[in-house]
């Protein structure tokens, strides 16, 4: 395969071709070269075969229709004109209550006449961290891939939004019976065989849809068929053990407003082994504790036997 | 009867205080509910968790780890001298316990959805973990101090039952809780197996059983106390929110061993004070032991909290940054200042001696818990939190209300043996005697 060759051409090819290729390249090479996902087989040939999405950012031209199809379909409540509205380069929004997406645009002083774009939304991980810390599994991933959340059973103890690496599960926080708000791909279209409104809205084709495993495949061809158009990272491919929304750019991912330095391991890998120790623990106890007290009280027992003291403190008088 | 006597007699100044901190805390609570958490904390999407999670929820079930510390320890590992220290740490511990529940009702945004975390079982979640944990040993704690209750009423007579029944029920919930925990038939088998064992020798006469308290059920307080203890550690396992100075991969280890380094202080704190409020006297001498244990605890604790940054290579974050270093400094300086203390028998001796050392084990914990739940989070796209006012004051009336419970408990109920007794003399006065009670009401009547 073509990325096969230039991957060991630039490992072995020194500092030299490795200069001499644009930045992005070496990225890659150290990407690619990077461990793989933690994940479980299981779990990784699951995902494979799951609904996903892809966001191309060299297709993208901020035309925010994604934002108001996604308004529309999930009733945020938002007029257009806030969604439209100019907003300077340092794009200040956030995702809300009523915002499950929006596309933040960048531009570089060097190069003022072009412009990049990335999508905020859920990305709706392999195995997400928010689901692993959900006591009730109240948000929990379906079977065909979306994160969804079920009212009926969050406790509403924000510990999806404490383990999130992307920041993403909201809180209404003035509300009286406040819910957690995000993106759920929706889930309900998809059942019915349809795209999520903000793919369906996309002018540009920058959003795809697809089983995890054929986008992957598409990120990767066109990677290899336009090399120079795109940085060889799929952000999503292994971030937090694997995303089912995947990303492609032409500038390096941090500078598009992506959190970098993401472990390649689920988040829930973090607290795994502290919870399977539970068990130990507890038989642990359960053996040492009597053991303990039964040695204790033989002790006693014989001190006892030897010198007996009426007014002895220790012993509580067996079988009593 | 006693009761109602005691709340026709005119109120001290402490209980006028604590009544008035709890109202306001209540009315903050009551608009808490009606406006929704945002009216009256300043979390925010960055900064779910805030001062709550770190006060009410971390600290106090640490400070409430007095009940199943010195429980185990009179009960299990033959200390029976400190039979006098059991019954009020297990009451403190069993009130920290109703107020915490109380406490999360107010932070959890659907509280009337607890119950489902019965029904809905995510076996990987630590917060599923520490729900169970707050039910369980909360129950627990309720058979430990239901003799006292028992002896109140005249049901003495019910204590045979009691002990009849207990081991079975214990069984039975640690069976379950093990089911919760693992979802493996084969765990539960092997704990309940377990358990039975040690029954079935006690009821054979193999091994000697406890008269006060039966041994399943500490037994079961002391295992379900040290997976509480440091499942609130795990919970901060899965955020990447958490500075260096606190995250580390053995935070539930931490959250163990300090819980268990600040029971004694705690003991020591509530013993001092409530000597002082209800004028009677402290158990000087056991306190003094207990005193005396406290820097080998403390040391192990830090020990293992720098060692552990040492080999993290994170012990000189503890130079950088002011807040987080400031904070850092205060926990470990706090509890180098409780180890000086301690050691130094001519300070110990003094009045204030053994609580001012007991004080400052108590804030190095503090510090730390808040170290994890406030100081050290950075969400850098947020702006920092600083905790509400009004958060601070339902907090304070949580505890106002927790006190003056504790308060009115041990007026009507026997808590306090009825003398203070030298060392060694404690554990045989166990059943209510009337001499017992008239002393209980005395107290009463002086407060």
């Amino acid at each position: 395969m073509d990325t096969l060759t230039r991957r060991r051409f630039l490992a072995r090819g020194g500092a030299a071709a490795a200069g001499l290729a644009a930045g992005p390249e070496v990225a890659a090479a150290v990407t690619r070269t990077a461990p793989p996902s933690a994940l479980s087989p299981e779990l990784a040939a699951r995902a494979a075969g799951q609904r996903a999405m892809l966001f191309d950012s060299t297709l993208c031209v901020g035309c925010r229709s994604c934002e108001l199809a996604c308004n529309t379909k999930n009733d945020l409540g938002r007029k257009p004109d806030e969604i439209f509205q100019g907003r300077p380069a340092e794009d200040a929004r956030a995702l809300a209550p009523d915002v499950y997406t929006y596309v933040t645009f960048h531009q570089w002083e060097a190069d003022p006449s072009t412009a990049a774009f990335g999508k905020v939304q859920c990305m709706h991980c392999i195995e997400p961290a928010c689901v692993s810390s959900c006591p009730v599994h109240a948000l929990h991933k379906t079977e065909a891939g979306p994160v969804v959340w079920d009212g009926d059973i969050c406790l509403g103890c924000r510990y999806c939004m404490m383990a999130c690496p992307f920041l993403v599960p909201r809180f209404e926080w003035e509300s009286r019976n406040p819910a957690i708000r995000k993106c759920d791909m929706c889930a309900d279209l998809q059942e019915k065989g349809e795209p999520p409104a903000c793919v369906a809205a996309c002018p540009t084709k920058a959003l795809r849809i697809g089983t995890r495993s054929e986008l992957l495949e598409e990120a990767h061809r066109r990677i290899t068929n336009r090399p120079r158009r795109y940085v060889h990272h799929i952000y999503g491919e292994f971030e937090a053990g694997g995303t089912n929304f995947l990303h492609i750019a032409g500038r390096p991912f941090e500078e598009l407003g992506y959190r970098k330095n993401l472990p390649l391991r689920s988040y829930r890998d973090y607290t795994r082994p502290a919870m399977a120790a539970i068990p130990w623990i507890l038989g642990g106890l359960g053996l040492g504790l009597g053991a303990v007290r039964w040695l204790v009280d033989r002790r006693a027992a014989v001190a006892e036997a030897r010198e007996p003291r009426p007014d002895d403190p220790a012993p509580d008088g067996g079988g009593a | 009867m006693t009761l109602v006597t005691l709340l026709r007699r005119p109120a001290t100044r402490g209980v006028t205080v604590l009544s008035i901190l709890a109202a306001i805390g209540l009315g903050l609570i009551a608009y808490r509910f009606w406006a929704g958490l945002g009216a009256v904390t300043n979390l925010s999407d960055g900064y779910p968790w805030g001062f709550w999670i770190g006060i009410d929820i971390l600290v106090g079930i640490a400070l409430a780890a007095g009940g199943f510390v010195v429980a185990g320890t009179v009960h299990l590992f033959g200390g029976h001298r400190f039979h006098a220290l059991s019954r009020p740490a297990i009451l403190t511990a069993l009130l920290g316990y109703l107020l915490f529940m109380f406490a999360l009702a107010v932070d959890l945004g659907r509280p009337w959805n607890i119950w489902k975390a019965l029904i809905n079982w995510n076996h990987g979640s630590p917060m599923f973990e520490v729900a169970w944990c707050v039910m369980f040993y909360t129950t627990v704690l309720a058979l430990e101090f239901a003799p006292a209750v028992l002896e109140r009423l005249g049901l003495g007579r019910l204590l045979g039952l009691f002990h009849a029944v207990v081991p079975f029920v214990v069984v039975a919930v640690l069976s379950l809780f093990a089911f919760a925990m693992t979802d493996s038939v084969a765990w539960v088998a092997v704990i309940a197996a377990m358990l039975l064992s040690w029954e079935a020798l006690m009821r054979t006469g193999v091994m000697r059983r406890d008269r006060q308290m039966p041994v399943l059920l500490i037994m079961a307080g002391v295992m379900l106390s040290t997976l509480h203890q440091s499942s609130l550690g795990t919970l901060f396992l899965i955020t990447d929110k958490l500075g260096p100075l606190w995250y580390t991969p053995i935070l539930p280890l931490l959250f163990f061993l300090s819980a268990v380094m600040v029971a004694p202080a705690m003991v020591i704190v509530e013993a001092t004070v409530s000597a002082r409020v209800l004028r009677h006297r402290a158990e000087t001498g056991l306190l003094d032991r207990l005193g005396r244990a406290m820097p080998y605890l403390i040391v192990t604790y830090l020990l293992v909290r720098v060692s552990d940054m040492i080999g993290r290579g994170v012990v000189l974050e503890a130079l950088r940054g002011f807040w987080p270093a400031v904070w850092w400094w205060l926990e470990i300086g706090l509890l180098l200042t409780a180890v000086a203390l301690f050691a130094t028998p001519e300070f110990r001796r003094r009045p204030f001696g053994l609580p001012l050392a007991a004080w400052a084990t108590v804030l190095g914990l503090v510090a730390h818990r808040m170290g994890v739940a406030v100081v050290g989070l950075d969400v850098p796209e947020y702006p920092r939190y600083v905790p509400h006012v009004a958060e601070v004051l339902i907090t304070v009336g949580i505890v106002s209300l927790g006190l003056l419970a504790f308060r009115l408990a041990v007026a009507v109920l026997p808590v306090y043996e009825p003398h203070a007794s030298p060392a060694g003399l404690a554990a045989s006065a166990a059943p209510a005697t009337p001499p017992q009670e008239a002393r209980v009401l005395a107290t009463a009547a002086q407060a």
